[in-house]
């Protein structure tokens, strides 16, 4: 009875939205009484289909099996934490958080943007239709409602076993939060170009919102990452699977729009770049969404499904993406300012910097679909891996890296003086320099490219602190989050190289008591034993791992068999300190009685991950400052 | 200048979903099915029913193998599909998979059987060399081959679109 009820709330709501739409459509947008009406309508709306997501939470909570999707995902053994989380480990229920979150990003827009600001109604308006677009994706195709009666199964099939992991509870919610709240500069980039009045400004309105979705996109990318690290047992933070790729590449067109915003929004320069790349981002969101979902790509992130979803997700999202360029390039006019970008002003390092992300955007893109047309023409597998990916990504990285080191310096609309030989950026270069020297003098880097980032990295981070420290002594002025959010990028370049180049890893067949050596750690295996697990029987193995300086430290992996789907995980065990991890998992049991011992040394892991935090926390600092100065 | 510019990411994005149109709608783009051909591998494995080890199918002429399980709820959800195939005299045989054996057998007698003969793999040994990844699966076997394998649910679209061409194209199951 209550899965009625929310799926009548979806499709009432799913009418209400459509309305907004409408209204904003057909009516005099300059009279208040209809903006205050069509801005009414979208919160009922967002309300009632709140509710129907809040029964369906309910529902999943008190283990109602009679909803197929939950008696498919979820089962009477797992912790409340994840039968709620269990609603969007496949398609339908992941899906139906998508839409959720969209609608909650139109509604904080709503409550919080005055309506007497241009633009308002028209926004709203583009949200809704985006809403209403994947609503009717949801109830067509994808029915989170689906009953299975009137014989419901007594248990539910439980939930993916790796994705019994808190982080991965937490992953697709921030990353979706990201993805889609690119909606709102999407929505008023579009009424924007409909009012086709080039005095609003725009730009200034979204850049709280769309730096606060790019903090989201980070953390829902890092949060991916890391749970890939501990999970899956490969140990690595980065795989070049398409579907990571395609989550990349929103992120890459995010940073560029928030770049180009803060130079479009003090002078109406590089207007043209700020609106295509916001109609960019959120393509290329809903490019990552028609990917996952239509199942083209193999990957862990894939759902089963049927070809009926890729069909009407890419017609749905060809429409509204060919729809907004047909406007952009009919509205093209108004875009061009009559002000050139003077050079080495600040304006031209950033377009330097949109040129060099969208090459990166666009070689990723060749990167995910090039099998796809390769087989389409020749009926052949072929797959694109990381060394393709690293050919393009090191050097272009650290070239706009190079750009934004001199950057750092430069004007708006003014030309600076040559920038390299200023004092500071002079000993930036010295210092940086020298770091590269002594890694490669002690700590014998040779590598050609890892010294390179070495250079590049020290080199922002220096600089970066020079500019703290004449913000903190010399009282000069500068955006405090933003030089933060640029160290964690020299912060990550530094710990991307060195990963990569002192990381190792060895497959080692052990006995029970007995030990090996690799790499001046004793590696024991102290004993094996049965655990069980809430829903789950494991093997666990007890490894001592003796460094050279003689500290002792104890390590589990395990091999689990969860009860329900008879699935086998490998869960790593990590011992993680300051500079490295140790990383074990154990495979199988030869037959001589030795199992293979897989060990790792991982560098600089955690650095990755607390440089990418960096750019996440300041990220959100940034969207708050930025928000106090607009009141 | 701008006009060329203008009409140059207009013909580009529009290419771009025009491919992605072709290839969704090419016949051989259905995410789950795959009709590279393969030997069926050998297997010893015991009757659900009786215990008795099984070595091959009894079955003259092409089956297809559903991999289901009394925990999977989509095998439930499919089932209904597989109890019309079966009543049309197609035979199928049941790999059931990952499966406590009362559990299976419970389920079959809850809601009836549309298998000639049941295979039980509570290890998943088959299922593995036949290179399952999940339930439900299906694979469609002639002449100890491979012909033709989807995963997922299999419904009447399904067997509509992936299975009934190659049915046609082998001329099996007294195909029209």
């Amino acid at each position: 009875m209550l899965i009625e009820v929310a799926q009548f709330l979806t499709i009432l709501a799913t009418g209400l939205f459509f309305l907004c739409f409408l209204f904003s459509n057909i009516f005099n947008l300059n009279d208040l009484n209809i903006i205050n009406l069509i801005s009414r309508i979208y919160s009922h709306s967002f309300f009632l289909f709140l509710s129907s997501f809040l029964i369906y939470v309910w529902m999943a909570i008190s283990d109602n099996f009679s909803v197929l999707y939950i008696a498919q995902h979820s089962n009477t053994n797992l912790p409340v934490f994840y039968k709620i989380s269990s609603i969007w480990s496949a398609h339908e229920g992941s899906m139906y958080l998508w839409i959720i979150f969209l609608s909650l990003w139109g509604a904080i827009y709503n409550f919080f943007t005055k309506n007497n600001e241009p633009l308002k109604a028209r926004t709203i308006g583009i949200i809704s239709i985006t809403t209403v677009g994947f609503l009717l994706f949801l109830l067509l195709t994808s029915n989170p409602f689906e009953t299975i009666l009137p014989l419901p199964p007594e248990n539910g099939a439980d939930i993916n076993p790796v994705l019994q992991d808190p982080l991965l509870a937490i992953h697709p919610p921030a990353l979706y939060l990201g993805y889609v709240g690119f909606v709102i500069a999407f929505g008023q980039a579009l009424a924007f170009l409909i009012e086709g009045d080039s005095s609003i400004n725009w730009e200034k309105q979204v850049r709280f919102w769309s730096i606060i979705s790019w903090s989201f996109l980070t953390l829902g990318i890092t949060l991916g990452s890391w749970w890939a690290y501990y999970e899956l047992g490969w140990g690595g933070y980065w795989f070049w699977d398409p579907v990571e790729n395609v989550a990349l590449m929103p992120w890459l067109a995010a940073t560029a729009f928030i770049h180009s915003l803060s130079a479009s929004s003090k002078s109406s320069i590089l207007r043209i770049w700020t609106i295509l790349l916001s109609i960019l981002v959120f393509s290329l969101s809903l490019f990552g969404a028609f990917i996952v979902r239509s199942g083209i790509i193999d990957s862990v992130h894939s759902f089963a499904n049927d070809p009926e979803r890729g069909l009407y997700l890419l017609a749905f999202i060809g429409l509204l993406v060919m729809t907004s360029l047909v406007l952009f390039s009919y509205r093209f006019k108004i875009l061009v300012s009559n002000k050139r970008i003077i050079s080495l002003s600040k304006e031209s390092f950033i377009s330097i910097n949109n040129i060099l992300f969208g090459t990166l955007i666009f070689s990723t893109m060749l990167g995910v679909i090039y099998p796809l047309i390769y087989e389409y023409i020749y009926d052949q597998k072929i797959s694109v891996g990381a060394p393709f990916y690293n050919a393009i990504y090191v050097p272009i990285t650290l070239l706009a890296c190079l750009f934004l080191f001199s950057s750092i310096e430069s004007k708006w609309q003014k030309k600076s003086i040559i920038t390299f030989f200023s004092n500071p950026s002079n000993a930036s270069i010295i210092f940086s320099l020298l770091i590269t020297f002594i890694a490669f003098k002690l700590y014998s880097i040779s590598k050609l490219w890892t010294l390179a980032s070495l250079f590049v990295g020290s080199l922002i981070i220096f600089r970066y602190i020079l500019v703290i420290y004449s913000y903190v002594f010399h009282k000069k002025f500068v955006n405090i989050y933003s030089v933060l959010a640029h160290l964690g990028l020299g912060l990550l370049i530094i710990s991307i190289a060195l990963n990569n180049d002192f990381s190792s890893e060895r497959a080692l067949n052990i006995k029970i008591n007995e030990a090996e050596m690799y790499k001046n750690h004793e590696i024991t295996f102290d004993n094996l034993q049965l655990v069980n697990g809430p829903n789950y029987e494991s093997v666990r193995a007890d490894f001592i791992i003796e460094d050279q300086n003689g500290n002792k430290f104890f390590l589990n992996p395990e091999k689990r068999k969860y009860f329900v789907r008879g699935q086998i995980t490998t869960e790593t065990a990590i011992h993680a300190s300051i500079l490295k991890d140790v990383y074990l998992t154990i495979g199988d049991q030869l037959d001589d009685g030795s199992w293979i011992v897989n060990v790792q040394f991982n560098y600089f892991i955690r650095w990755i991950w607390f440089s990418a935090a960096l750019m996440t926390i300041s990220g959100l600092f940034l969207a708050r400052s930025i928000n106090r100065a607009k009141q | 200048m701008t006009v060329f510019l203008r009409l140059l990411i207009l013909s580009i994005s529009l290419a771009f979903f025009y491919f992605f149109y072709l290839y969704i709608n090419e016949d051989k783009y259905y995410p789950g099915a795959s009709f590279q051909t393969s030997n069926m591998p050998l297997f010893e494995l015991e009757d659900l029913y009786s215990n008795e080890v099984i070595r091959n199918f009894d079955s003259e002429e092409a089956y297809l193998i559903n991999v289901w399980a009394s925990w999977c709820i989509t095998c439930r959800v499919e089932h209904g599909f597989l109890m019309k195939l079966s009543s049309q005299g197609i035979p199928i045989m049941g790999l059931n998979y990952k499966d406590d054996r009362n559990d299976a057998i419970n389920w079959i007698n809850k809601f009836g059987d549309p298998y000639n003969q049941i295979i039980y793999d509570p290890k998943g040994e088959l299922a593995l060399d036949m290179g399952v990844t999940g339930a439900p699966e299906t694979f469609l076997i002639k002449g100890e081959r491979i012909i033709a394998h989807y995963r997922g649910e299999v419904n009447d679209m399904i067997w509509g679109d992936v299975f009934t061409p190659i049915i046609k194209k082998e001329n099996i199951f007294n195909a029209n």
